[in-house]
């Protein structure tokens, strides 16, 4: 199904922005806001696994039903997870569409990946402290 | 020790009433703070020690050593990018600026996505803001428009708004209406007075509806606008028109969305018009707790609040073309220096590639995202805990803020200092 991605600030993400590599963050990060009808249709549970896909990328996130958004939308907090499915494109104001990306979300049994993981996919070399 | 008046640096409420106790090199305990606060006293998540990527693996290095590879890197770059800033103090941003017009380099801070839309309608239509504590005094009617400050700002409304008495409101909570419009209804939108649901999009045509009202226009208002009834919008606007004195915050809701600079323009010529009947000013609830000091520095220096490229061996400022997102979804630039901010974590997927293909070097005291995409991290000591230097809020009011500790890290001015010394070595000046 197709969804308008929204994303915001949480207090959660940012108690953990300072912790960007902790479990707490990437848990938060990776949180998916969905109506609980579009939840039904798509016949997944809280905490269900879905391949969110946009043209420009690919994330899997964890779904957590919510009343405060509505049908054919879903909220994820700004992070790394959500800048993965981001066009760059700022159309000469220096400015992403950070809020309002298109995006097909699909249930999936794949796991969620770590933001070392995430940058090691964009070609980085992952640090463990 | 208990330390008294501690000035928060997190976002840009700049909270000064904080009671922070330290022992030894440790924060153990804040007091008046919000979760942000406690969480950025209390943290002790920091890097050692620099670092550096040696092949597939990473290794630690020297201060002295990790310096001068940056220094190296930055001096054989063609087109370095120097990003961040908005988590530093001014003194820092100074030498950043300077930095940049040595190395004829594109120097940008976090507005460019953030705020940075903001900048670019207030350049064209102007700026009626005042600062916070004349909102805290006389406001009677607050609007919050595409901003959630119970989650981004938390102690906003409890010490400029919604829960903070002032000098002609003695009874704030009952005596200020409060205006949220936002897309979801967010915990802000709870105690909201009125609360505003459009649909996503749709802020520009919502700002222009109410000016329509306000100049006395209604019979060319639809039934609904944006998915908001036009009965709802008859209401707002003579909640509007009710106050005396009435303050508009607008958040990334406005600069984010389809329209960008332009709902902003809409935002503030919405301002303009409520100045033809009653008293009204507007302004960004700006994110990082230094974030308008950037502007502020990189303006008394270049001329220019951020995006301004060196290239030229003049400032050039030309949002689109010099801003960061661009630059690196371009892949035009060849080096990066990070200093205090995660563009691999809040930029778009294609700028982290582009950062992960070059050498960039980050200066921060946490890992984070970019360092995975980094060659090598310079760690130092934060700002308001154990360094000093100045910031402003979002108000614009400057305000200093302390080292509570002497630690074992070296502030950014310290770094950079250093590093603008081999630079400048280096190129024989």
């Amino acid at each position: 199904m197709k969804f308008l991605l929204n994303t915001g600030r949480t207090i959660k993400q940012g108690s953990y922005v300072e912790r960007k590599n902790s479990t707490a963050y990437r848990q938060e990060a990776t949180s998916l806001h969905m109506h609980p009808v579009d939840m039904m249709d798509l016949e997944i549970e809280e905490e269900s696994h879905v391949r969110v896909e946009s043209d420009y990328g690919v994330v899997v996130m964890k779904v957590y039903p919510a009343l405060w958004i509505s049908q054919g939308e879903v909220f994820v907090c700004l992070g790394p997870y959500a800048n993965h499915l981001v066009s760059p494109e700022t159309h000469c104001t220096g400015m992403p569409d950070f809020k309002g990306m298109i995006v097909q979300i699909t249930p999936t049994t794949e796991p969620l990946v770590t933001v070392a993981a995430l940058m090691e996919q964009c070609g980085g070399i992952q640090y463990e402290d | 020790m208990k330390i008294e008046d501690v000035v928060c640096p997190f976002c840009g409420c700049l909270c000064d009433d904080l009671v922070v106790e330290v022992e030894g090199t440790r924060v153990v305990s804040v007091e008046n703070g919000c979760t942000l606060a406690s969480e950025k006293f209390m943290g002790d998540h920091r890097l050692k020690s620099p670092i550096r990527r040696a092949g597939k693996r990473w290794e630690e290095t020297s201060y002295n050593e990790a310096i001068r590879e940056t220094a190296e890197i930055l001096c054989d770059a063609d087109r370095p990018l120097l990003y961040g800033w908005s988590g530093t103090h001014g003194e820092a941003q100074s030498i950043g600026i300077h930095l940049a017009e040595l190395l004829g380099a594109l120097v940008d801070n976090t507005s460019t996505v953030c705020h940075g839309p903001s900048i670019m309608a207030i350049q064209e239509v102007g700026h009626p803001g005042c600062t916070l504590g004349q909102v805290k005094n006389r406001a009677d009617v607050i609007v919050y428009w595409g901003t959630n400050p119970i989650d981004a700002h938390p102690r906003h409304m409890s010490r400029y708004t919604t829960f903070a008495d002032g000098f002609f409101l003695k009874e704030a909570f009952r005596d200020r209406k409060v205006i949220v419009v936002d897309v979801r209804k967010t915990e802000s939108a709870n105690i909201a007075d009125e609360f505003v649901k459009i649909q996503p999009g749709g802020d520009y045509a919502v700002l222009s509806a109410l000016r329509a009202i306000v100049m006395g226009k209604r019979g060319i208002i639809p039934l609904s606008v944006s998915g908001v009834s036009r009965e709802q919008l008859f209401r707002v606007a003579a909640l509007l028109l009710s106050a005396k004195f009435g303050a508009i915050f607008f958040g990334l809701g406005l600069t984010m969305s389809p329209g960008k600079y332009k709902n902003i323009r809409n935002a503030i010529e919405l301002t303009e018009e409520l100045n033809r009947h009653t008293k009204y000013t507007i302004s960004p609830m700006r994110g990082h707790w230094n974030v308008y000091g950037s502007n502020e520095v990189f303006t008394w220096i270049s001329g220019y609040p951020y995006a301004v490229d060196f290239a030229r061996g003049i400032a050039f400022y030309n949002p689109g073309e010099t801003t960061s997102v661009d630059v690196l979804r371009r892949k035009e630039c060849d080096a990066c220096l990070v200093v205090a901010s995660d563009p691999g974590a809040h930029f778009p997927k294609a700028c982290a590639e582009h950062l992960a293909q070059i050498p960039t070097i980050q200066i921060d005291p946490h890992t984070n995202a970019t360092t995975h995409l980094s060659r090598i991290q310079i760690p130092v000591a934060v700002t308001g805990i154990d360094a000093e230097g100045t910031a402003y809020r979002m108000d614009g009011v400057p305000i200093r803020t302390r080292m509570l500790f002497k630690g074992n890290y070296p502030s950014d001015t310290e770094i950079l200092e250093r590093l603008y010394a081999l630079v400048k070595e280096a190129k024989g000046l």
